[in-house]
């Protein structure tokens, strides 16, 4: 059991329509713009990680300054992003300077740089539970005081490898959404349980896609949000045989002159 | 607030370029054997620079069943065997739902998305996705815990140590084997190659002439457990660790070395100890003309004073850098020292750079019995680590 941190701003990005439910299809985010001559050749997942920022910062209301510094926190979650720098580099698409941008940690250093975040730093690879272990791991950094406030950012984009994904039987089954959004976290009360079991069996091919990905409970906290939080807070996720769950207590959790 | 829960290192297992094993891994690493040579498995002749530490065998291992043939997942595997050997983990001794794996990498199965893009089985692609050697290890030990993959590029190791700790101290396993690994594939050896951050000469640690590094492939795996609930023979004490992005470029380190800098007081807080403590670095010791530059000044404004007092070695001379490995191999490095009192040298160091002025342990290894430790790390993106171990 962790003191549940307060949700002091979300920010999410999502295809604009609901996903039709066609085997194999992508419902894909567009690359946003950023001007400057840096983002020339960022990656398409790097921007998305910066405009989850950008958009998580407009919707707590809060100037960049909120969250630069020693004393923030970045905890990143992908499964699967670096899958499009990593084809551009393996068919010699990418220039010399490309192969930097094939490791997953390029998304959340672009966010570092951008922000000037220079605290705390945690990369975790994996499906929803590791979304919702990073969420765990931010609620003790900030419970031990290692941070004034914690961001939780997951990126997952899949059109690049479009015709891999479809090939494959396990990912082949269901639309597959991609995500970019950014949670962020300040010291709360309340409580936050983190269960996660691993079945001996493989994966469950059943699951629900949205639980699959790093990004859907970040989908499922965005859409309890919109439902004016009119329940408990309970995400969940499976990905590789483990199911994982985390109940959020809230209502107890509410940051200090928050607009959240 | 109360110390964290201690972790103990229980016992540690490798498979390196420089031995199949954590006995000649360090046995070579005392004597000065180098791992560095032409490779062999994959093509590399259209690549300016060819050699690194390649594991020549990987044939040891009697148990396959189940694990892929992926170069990345038998490395780790591999690992996992020397560690079990060692401590008779496998059948697991302990309930399997409360062991967990934690594995740090910069690759992953990167050589299975060659492999899936060169018209291979589409099955390849699952194996690609870089949590897919954590989730194999785990299958292959009967682990049932939570199995979690972190990449924080060449500070991977220290993060995956780190994470596996935390998991003990939340309760949430009472067992973790934790490490980092990567594999020498096409991926990597054109990519640095393309950077020009490979040297055709000797890796020179600290040296004048240091031109650079050499890649090297590697897998590392300690299994800790809470110091409570050990009785028999340990290696050390994870005792704190230390995070903290540059913020400054993808990829060249920040050039004050201010976030591994704080890095380091992180994990020194962590640990609750102070720079006085330490007798003996392991240092990231890439080679590269920024990185060793970098590394002396932030270990001088971390330490004060101390920084010239104690012994700083790198190891990655006669290994290659191991990547996801590197930081794990160097913490056991570090706990070995202690173990059996002597500090492995910095190999091809003979004329130290000016800016380079702390003591290196050049030429042999040198008798001294450390009881406080600490590894430092630096990766791409800004990641760096560090982290602080005791002797047993």
């Amino acid at each position: 059991m962790t003191v549940a941190p307060a949700l002091r701003a979300l920010g999410f990005l999502a295809p604009a329509t609901p996903p039709p439910d066609v085997a194999g299809s992508i419902r894909a985010l567009p690359r946003p713009h950023r001007p400057g001559d840096r983002f020339r050749r960022t990656t398409r997942e790097c921007l998305l990680g910066l405009a989850a920022i950008d958009a998580m910062l407009e919707d707590g209301n809060a100037g960049r300054e909120a969250i630069a510094g020693e004393g923030t926190a970045l905890l990143y979650v992908t499964a699967a992003a670096y899958g499009a720098s990593n084809r551009e580099f393996i068919e010699r698409r990418g220039g010399v300077m490309h192969f930097a941008y094939t490791a997953p940690a390029v998304v959340p250093a672009e966010v570092a740089i951008e922000f000037g975040i220079t605290g705390a730093y945690g990369i975790l690879l994996g499906g929803a539970p590791a979304t919702l272990r990073a969420i765990e791991h931010a609620a003790r950094l900030l419970e031990a005081g290692r941070c004034a406030r914690a961001l939780v950012l997951v990126v997952e984009v899949f059109e690049e490898c479009a015709e891999l994904y479809a090939r494959h039987r396990a990912f082949g089954r269901g639309p597959l959404v991609e995500t970019a959004a950014c949670l962020w976290l300040e010291p709360g009360e309340g409580e936050l349980q983190f269960e996660s079991t691993r079945g001996a069996g493989r994966v469950d091919r059943t699951a629900p896609r949205e639980e699959r990905f790093a990004g859907g409970p970040l989908a499922d906290l965005r859409a309890w949000r919109d439902r004016a939080r009119a329940e408990a807070l309970e995400l969940s996720g499976r990905w590789r045989g483990e199911r994982a769950r985390l109940r959020w207590n809230m209502t107890r959790s509410q940051p200090r002159g928050s607009a959240a | 607030m109360a110390r964290a829960e201690r972790v103990t290192v229980v016992a540690a297992g490798a498979v390196t370029p420089i031995g199949p094993d954590l006995e000649t891994f360090w046995s070579s690493l005392v004597t000065g054997v180098s791992g560095i040579s032409q490779i062999e498995r994959v093509p590399v002749d259209d690549l300016r620079v060819q050699r690194g530490g390649e594991v020549k065998k990987l044939g040891r291992i009697k148990d396959w069943r189940g694990v892929p043939d992926g170069r990345a997942t038998r490395l780790l595997v591999a690992a996992a065997d020397d560690l079990c050997a060692q401590c008779g983990f496998r059948p697991l001794p302990l309930d399997p739902a409360r062991v967990g794996v934690v594995v740090g990498t910069a690759l992953g199965g990167v050589e299975e998305a060659e492999k899936a893009l060169a018209g291979g089985r589409a099955r390849r692609l699952r194996e690609a996705l870089y949590d897919a050697p954590g989730d194999r290890l785990a299958r292959w030990l009967g682990a049932r815990g939570p199995v979690i993959t972190v990449s924080t590029a060449c500070a991977s190791g220290a993060t995956a140590l780190a994470v596996g700790a935390d998991l003990l101290r939340s309760a949430e396993a009472d067992a973790v084997v934790a490490g980092g690994y990567d594999a020498l594939c096409r991926f990597v050896l054109r990519g640095f190659d393309a950077l020009r951050s490979l040297t055709r000469d000797e890796v020179r640690p600290f040296d004048r002439r240091r031109s650079g590094l050499l890649l090297g492939e590697a897998g590392a795996l300690a299994l800790l457990m809470r110091e409570r609930d050990v009785s028999g023979p340990r290696l050390g004490t994870l005792l704190g660790y230390g995070s903290a992005s540059d913020g400054f470029h993808i990829a060249a380190p920040e050039p004050e070395g201010r976030g591994l800098e704080r890095a380091i007081a992180a994990a020194l807080a962590d640990a609750g100890v102070g720079a006085a403590d330490i007798d003996l670095v392991s240092a990231h010791g890439t080679a590269t003309v920024l990185n060793d530059r970098i590394e002396t000044a932030a270990l001088k404004r971390a330490l004060g004073a101390r920084a010239y007092q104690v012994p700083v070695n790198s190891i990655k001379a006669g290994l290659g850098h191991t990547m996801g490995a590197a930081a794990a191999l160097e913490a056991f490095m570090c706990l070995l020292a202690a173990q059996r009192g002597l500090i492995p040298p910095t190999l091809n160091l003979e004329d130290p750079a000016a800016e380079c002025d702390l003591d290196y342990v050049p030429g042999h290894a040198r008798a001294g019995r450390p009881r406080l430790m600490l590894s430092t790390s630096m990766g791409f993106g800004g990641c760096n680590g560090a982290l602080v171990l005791e002797a047993a």
